[in-house]
């Protein structure tokens, strides 16, 4: 969920930045990759089998365990090992991954799902019914400890009706339940597996999935060793023998480990490491669109942010391009409501977007109106790690200051920031977060109202709320786009939070690496279809 | 001799027990816990309970304290909440990383540092002398992850060449383990044997003009006999006792380097610890640091007396 990045026009834009000297000539991005929704990536014509490639990682993942643990360094890599029932493609849709098939039921409560045949757990076990239901219902079931709970609370039941096909009840409808059966958090795994007390710490030196790839070492501060699984059920996949992932948290020596052969594809973050490598020699600089955003969060518990009118004038006298220039250079898209790679199909029309700046005097005539025109001094939280939050906090200093807005700036460590974020004590803060590709799990548990949502901002606002209802139950795409476009409007207005911008997935690989592509959520499908050609 | 040794081992084990509540209580008052970490933005109410039950959080601090007092008695450092393993097996092959560029570091500034101090020495106030010092201020002043960096990138340019990234122990390849650490090595080496020589310069200057030993050159002792025989022996406690400070502080501070190359040591493990706030591990890895500390101040004082016949009498 954390770091995580974004853009997009139209489906995926991958852009070469190969030979490129200078940051604004990378901006010109050249459509290139033609758009599929072939799981994981496009399917290579005439791949080389076999090899070994190594990928370096700067962030480690905390733990392997796709049930207990949150974090996206966590996500990126175990959708190779773990998954679930439909997987996520780049253009918004579930596509059935272990589902086969599915049918909705006319009122929307029962979705009667038909499972691939033939597919073998790394265990060797024939994955059935009965599994699905094992590990959704383990999921599900909040005593249990997934941070994923929460997306399963509107499942009421789930029945095996024969080995290969598993009706899941509703309580009400939900249009993004194929979505959440896919792979952001738990996966199908053997029934019963977590009976044994240990269960959960063997997840980190052996994996239970059914994956494209099994789980052979992982070290801490080391690597990540993974190995094709030969049983998998997708014929002819993967082409590779094995992903060796060194974690080098230091980009620096990443950057020089990648010019000297040592890692064959890099995911980088910042636009300053990108600059060090271009032009040199063997190596392809790509920028893929992404699911993340970053964003001011405006929680509304104290004054003065619990006052509308001073929230639209923050909006109005911020500057998102200027923010983005300053911290990411080019290398990114400017936002309206919806993280760039959603823009398309859910989001509202970037002119039609209420409160955006930068317009220092409607800035002002709000905090007039709301008996604020001399102005206030605001704390506005970063949190150390973030390399973006630094440059964008003092510029939005700037920003304000126009207004007469004094910013404190403060930087804080993670624990403190989620600490905060998760007890709706948030104050003016910078956020960095990601979605899968769907406007429900994108809105409903950061903005509907309490107890349903989790409304971190202090939003409570129930027009928006039964807005988030109404599109969550809708099962036609067009009537769900019309309300949360609604909803969009409703959110600009009232500013909870400013998206600011989707910070594009920029990757490096090798000459020998081919045909991988980078999913806008971050997460490394794309190894899955990756070959290499000596 | 064996009851001051007695009491020094006690003293050490009431120390190390002190250290571990302090690192206890320190730790738990940062804010988040390991499932806040876990949970990041997600989760609810009764999913992050059901965690601090499995994971014991939902204890009193001082119940969870005794309890890991009772399990570390038992020669049990616990499993990390994270990882899932054993904290002794994360930590000790951590530690072995660590005692290794520890070791080699210690030897090669050894090696460099002290020749280069006693010839500074010697030659004081000449030219040669003058030329030491410089290499001194400028190993002194350099930040180790400044030195480390500069290495990598001269190297890489220079020889196209950068250090493999998955370490290797050198029971399994030592030609591959010893490309590994040659640059960490030379990156922390460096630094030490400055400050070596430039230690070692000092005492055996100061040690030069102390009236015993103009007065034995005065009686015609040959100047090599009175070299060897008094002034080494006398700068050998004071070298002894920074060869100690060394080690401990390759120990606690190599985290840097070990960021900088890719190597799983201790200071890393902890780094990661702390961040994702494995308890277990934080509280098993320091104890082991504290530990380590007091095992090599205990070895500086056992040399003492093997040096100096007085401190064995008093």
């Amino acid at each position: 969920m954390f770091l995580s990045h974004m853009f997009s026009r139209r489906g995926f834009l991958r852009s070469s930045l190969l030979g490129a000297t200078m940051l604004g000539a990378l901006a010109s991005a050249a459509p290139a990759l033609a758009q599929t929704n072939a799981l994981y990536g496009p399917v290579a014509e005439n791949p080389t089998m076999g090899g070994r490639l190594n990928m370096g990682l700067l962030v480690e993942p905390p733990g392997l365990d796709p049930f207990h643990q949150a974090a996206d360094a966590r996500i990126r890599v175990t959708v190779l090992m773990y998954q679930g029932l439909f997987y996520e493609s780049p253009t918004g849709e579930a596509a059935p991954l272990l589902a086969e098939s599915y049918t909705v039921s006319d009122d929307g409560l029962v979705y009667t799902i038909k499972l691939r045949e033939g597919v073998v757990f790394h265990t060797g076990q024939p994955m059935t019914a009965k599994d699905v239901a094992y590990s959704y219902n383990y999921i599900r079931n909040a005593e249990n400890g997934s941070p994923g709970a929460g997306d399963f609370s509107v499942v009421s039941d789930i029945v095996v009706k024969d080995d290969y096909t598993v009706e899941i009840k509703l309580s009400e409808p939900n249009a993004s339940m194929p979505m959440t059966l896919g792979n952001k958090y738990g996966a199908i795994i053997p029934a019963g597996y977590f009976d044994d007390e240990n269960a959960k710490n063997r997840m980190n030196s052996q994996s239970v999935g059914t994956g494209p790839f099994k789980l052979v070492e992982f070290a801490p501060n080391s690597h990540v060793i993974l190995d094709k699984n030969a049983d998998y059920w997708e014929k002819g996949m993967p082409y590779l023998d094995g992903i060796d992932f060194s974690i080098l948290p230091n980009s620096a020596s990443m950057l020089i480990a990648l010019k000297n052969n040592r890692v064959d594809l890099v995911p980088l973050s910042r636009p300053q490491d990108v600059q060090q490598i271009e032009g040199v020699e063997g190596l392809t600089i790509e920028r893929w669109p992404s699911l993340g955003q970053t964003a001011i969060d405006l929680g509304a518990e104290t004054a003065p942010l619990d006052n509308v009118l001073v929230r639209q004038a923050i909006s109005l006298a911020t500057d998102k391009k200027e923010m983005m220039q300053a911290s990411i250079g080019d290398f990114g898209t400017v936002l309206g409501t919806v993280p760039a790679g959603l823009q398309e199909k859910w989001g509202l029309p970037l002119d039609q977007v209420p409160m955006q700046g930068p317009d220092v005097e409607a800035a002002k005539a709000k905090l007039a109106e709301a008996g604020m025109a001399d102005g206030f001094t605001l704390t506005l939280t970063t949190i150390n790690g973030y390399d973006w939050m630094d440059p964008a906090a003092v510029t939005l200093r700037e920003q304000l200051a126009k207004i007469d807005v004094t910013l404190d700036i403060q930087r804080v460590d993670l624990g403190v920031w989620i600490k905060n974020f998760r007890s709706k004590q948030m104050g003016l803060t910078f956020n960095d977060w990601a979605t899968q590709p769907d406007p429900n799990l994108l809105f409903y548990r950061h903005f509907h109202m309490q107890p349903k949502g989790a409304d971190f901002r202090n939003w409570n606002n129930a027009e928006a709320s039964a807005l988030l209802d109404d599109a969550r139950a809708s099962s036609n795409a067009e009537e769900r786009a019309e309300i949360y476009t609604k909803f969009q409007k409703i959110l600009a207005e009232t500013v909870p939070t400013i998206m600011l911008f989707s910070p594009d997935h920029i990757t490096v690989r090798r000459e020998r690496v081919n045909n991988y592509s980078q999913h806008p959520t971050g997460w490394y499908y794309g190894l899955a279809r990756t070959y290499l050609s000596e | 001799m064996s009851a001051s040794l007695v009491k020094r081992l006690f003293a050490s084990l009431l120390t190390a027990l002190l250290a571990s509540l302090l690192v206890f209580l320190l730790m738990r008052s940062v804010p988040g816990d390991v499932v806040s970490q876990m949970m990041g933005q997600a989760g609810g109410d009764t999913a992050e309970n059901a965690l601090r039950q499995f994971f014991g959080l939902d204890q009193p601090v001082y119940m969870q304290y005794f309890n890991w007092l009772l399990q570390v008695l038992q020669g049990d450092l616990g499993t990390s909440w994270t990882r899932g393993v054993p904290v002794t097996e994360m930590v000790g092959k951590a530690f072995l990383v660590t005692l290794e560029i520890g070791v080699i570091t210690l030897l090669v500034a050894t090696l460099v540092g002290v020749p280069l101090g006693i010839i500074a020495a010697i030659n004081e106030g000449k030219p040669l002398d003058t030329l030491i010092q410089s290499f001194n201020i400028l190993g002194l002043s350099a930040p180790v992850f400044w030195t480390g960096l500069m290495l990598l990138v001269g190297v890489s340019s220079v020889l196209s060449w950068s250090p493999p990234l998955r370490f290797v122990p050198p029971s399994q390849s030592l030609s591959t383990n010893l490309e590994i650490l040659v640059l960490p090595i030379l990156s922390l080496g460096l630094l030490q044997a400055a400050a070596y020589s430039q230690f070692v310069r000092q005492n055996v200057v100061s040690a030069m003009h102390q009236e015993y030993v103009r007065t034995a050159i005065a009686k015609g002792v040959p100047v090599r006999l009175v070299f060897f025989k008094h002034i080494l022996r006398n700068v050998l406690i004071p070298i002894v006792t920074f060869m100690g400070l060394i080690l401990i502080q390759i120990l606690g501070g190599v985290v840097i380097i070990e960021s900088l190359f890719a190597l799983p040591g201790l200071g890393r493990l902890l780094l990661s610890a702390i961040e994702t706030r494995d308890y277990p591990v934080v509280q098993g890895a320091l104890l082991i640091v504290v530990a380590t500390a007091m095992v090599v101040n205990l070895a500086v004082d056992l040399t003492y007396r093997m040096i100096d016949p007085r401190v064995r009498e008093s």
